[in-house]
């Protein structure tokens, strides 16, 4: 019996080795008409239906434009940074797309062995480029301005609740920003911002714990900045409004997802394709580096999603728009 | 702060933590179950993650969490029959192939999601169990509404408490079931099939610890994520060594956990200048604290995590 488990486990070995090799002529380009490749190195997992999903997309989309190969390994753990972005240099990618500021360091060790090999850092810091290193940099303060505007508008409790996966700089900025906003808008309320951080941009039910206590707190417009735990805390907002008036609501991010669940009123869109895709084009052109794409209002690469004109009066629907008008110009920072 | 110390507070703070408490418990008393008789399991965060998906699949296809559950539960007995084969039939060392189904069964879990629901901006969303009021008790004053408004899932988990206790003490089966992991040679002797015994012990710990996933995505949360297991099975782990080994033991140790992570939670919210990681501490402090107090005197099963060779001398 333990035979003939063991032989059918390394027939088993054997066959998907056949299978994997089979595949491997194929990845031999011509040389003349050169097929770029982009990996993605990303430790949450794509599809968390949050910000590692919106990521992976933006990488598929991109690179569809630009009729690039892509490549992607996530859930990956800190330690693993290096090896895993190391791995895909040497497999001969052209770009490695790290979508978060937390891949910075484990980039700069990298970059600095592979000069072939060009590194695209989502919310990287504007000191981060190299020579093979670029920043994407959606700006943080305004993806809280445009959430804060709207919360800041629809309260009626004056209180906020903002739930964050780990205090990372972009997250700070954003509550930052989401506070500042809605106290500019609604300068006569006294405004309270609540804020909670999960420890974890994957465990849901840290989200809808952290949502039930602020709603308990009185908070009534929320806004996040962590992919799946966010998803945790539209679930407690829906069960708190319960089949009744929607009194509680929630502002999504970072692709537009009105329509996934009853509470939401609104989206902070960023355009992360589109961003990356201008890095794709530096590289085709042999541009790149030195340099941090900006994601702001002004370019179209952020944006206010679609507003739920069920749950958003009139009134503060024109006064938001007024608002985001106001930030894309600049009046507002 | 003031809202410290109030009866919403309060009240708050004992929903979250029985909220919080009952996936441990379940996946406690899963490997509780499984040290019994000598098999140390640490492969149950992998077990709930699988049990986690199925639970969430057939729930989600069918609209009916009860089926869920029962899939999470077979799921997990599957996921575990893996460690079973290897652990107590080939011998192998328990603690490697318990860090396999760690490895192996979150990954097969993302790729069954991804390739069935792909890589979407939104997640699916299932139905979630409905909470039973018990009739009699739920009209107590103050308690009542806490603790006897929940789901099924969460009487079925505190009334195996009792259950085990009576079990392991009171039965002769229990007994019998005991004696594999002191003495195995010794109650081959006395005509138990270690054997057997040991695959029952992998076959209720598979049991429990995919219904303790299974819990997660039909009656807590209601869709599935990679990571949403979030190292629960780690914590149920140590409540086993923590509670010695023992149903009241580990309950406790499980509350105490769920209560610690509630009030971290809950402080983060209220008291908002102070770093939130020295919250996030609360739980981990609080294990140390009781630990050092309490002593770790019994070491538990004899034979745990020692592989039974019939033939051996």
């Amino acid at each position: 019996m333990k035979k003939v488990f063991t032989l059918m486990l390394v027939l088993a070995l054997a066959l998907s080795m056949i299978a994997c090799a089979a595949k491997a002529p194929e990845a031999a380009p011509a040389a003349a008409d050169k097929v770029y490749k982009v990996a993605m190195v990303c430790d949450s997992s794509i599809s968390d239906g949050g910000w590692g999903a919106a990521c992976y997309n933006a990488m598929i989309t991109a690179a569809e434009a630009h009729g690039w190969e892509t490549m992607y390994t996530d859930n990956i753990d800190v330690a693993d940074y290096v090896s895993s972005i190391e791995s895909y240099c040497s497999l001969g990618y052209d770009m490695i797309f790290l979508p978060g500021n937390q891949y910075s360091d484990a980039t700069k060790e990298v970059a600095a062995n592979y000069p072939n090999v060009m590194f695209a850092v989502l919310n990287g810091n504007d000191q981060l480029p190299t020579a093979n290193i670029c920043s994407i940099l959606p700006n943080a303060d305004q993806i809280g301005y445009l959430a804060g505007g709207l919360a800041g508008l629809m309260t009626k409790s004056n209180t906020l609740g903002f739930i964050g996966g780990m205090e990372l700089d972009t997250t700070k900025a954003k509550l930052a920003g989401f506070e500042k906003a809605a106290k500019y808008v609604n300068p006569d309320a006294n405004i309270n911002v609540l804020s909670a951080y999960a420890g974890s941009f994957g465990d849901t039910a840290k989200g809808m714990e952290l949502a039930t206590s602020m709603i308990a707190e009185g908070a009534d417009v929320f806004f996040g900045d962590a992919s799946a735990v966010d998803s945790g805390a539209r679930q407690a907002i829906d069960n708190a409004n319960g089949s009744g008036e929607i009194k509680v609501f929630d502002i999504g991010q970072p692709a537009d997802i009105l329509g996934q669940n009853p509470c939401v009123i609104c989206s902070v869109v960023t355009d992360n394709a589109g961003m990356l895709g201008l890095c794709m084009d530096d590289v085709q052109a042999g541009t790149f580096g030195n340099k941090v794409v900006y994601g702001t209002l002004e370019n179209g690469c952020l944006s206010a999603g679609k507003i739920n004109t069920d749950l958003v009066p009139e009134d503060v629907q024109k006064a938001y728009l007024a608002f985001v008008e106001s930030v894309t110009k600049g009046e507002f920072k | 702060m003031e809202s410290l110390f109030t009866w919403n507070f309060a009240s708050e703070i004992v929903l979250s933590t029985f909220r919080m408490a009952t996936p441990l418990l379940l996946v406690a008393l899963a490997e509780l179950y499984s040290e019994r008789a000598g098999l140390v399991n640490i492969g149950l965060d992998g077990i709930m993650s699988f049990g986690a998906l199925a639970g969430f699949m057939i729930s989600y296809l069918t609209g009916n969490p009860f089926l869920g559950i029962l899939a999470g539960a077979l799921g997990g007995v599957l996921v575990n029959m893996v460690y079973a084969f290897c652990t107590v039939t080939l011998c192998a060392e328990q603690t490697v192939y318990g860090m396999a189904l760690n490895i192996f069964a979150p990954a097969i879990s993302a790729f069954i999601y991804r390739v069935y629901f792909g890589v979407s901006s939104t997640l699916a969303q299932a139905t979630l169990m409905k909470t039973i009021a018990i009739p009699v008790l739920k009209d107590i004053p103050f308690i009542g509404p806490l603790l006897f408004n929940q789901t099924p899932m969460v009487y079925f988990a505190y009334l195996m408490v009792p259950f085990t206790a009576v079990f392991f003490n009171r039965t002769k089966a229990g007994l019998s079931y005991k004696s594999v992991g002191e003495y195995p040679k010794a109650a081959e002797t006395l005509g138990i099939n270690v054997v057997r015994q040991k695959y029952v012990a992998c076959i209720i710990c598979g049991l429990l610890a995919g219904i303790g996933g299974a819990y997660l995505t039909t009656c807590y949360v209601n869709t599935y994520s990679d990571g949403i297991v979030a190292g629960r099975g780690f914590i149920a782990l140590s409540a086993v060594i923590f509670g010695h080994w023992t149903g009241s033991g580990v309950l406790m140790a499980c509350l105490l956990f769920g209560f610690c992570d509630a009030l971290q939670l809950k402080l983060q919210i209220i008291s908002k200048d102070t770093p939130y990681q020295l919250f996030q501490m609360i739980p981990y402090v609080c294990t140390l604290a009781a630990l050092a107090i309490m002593g770790a005197k019994k070491a538990g099963p004899k034979a745990k995590g020692k592989p039974y060779l019939r033939e051996e001398r």
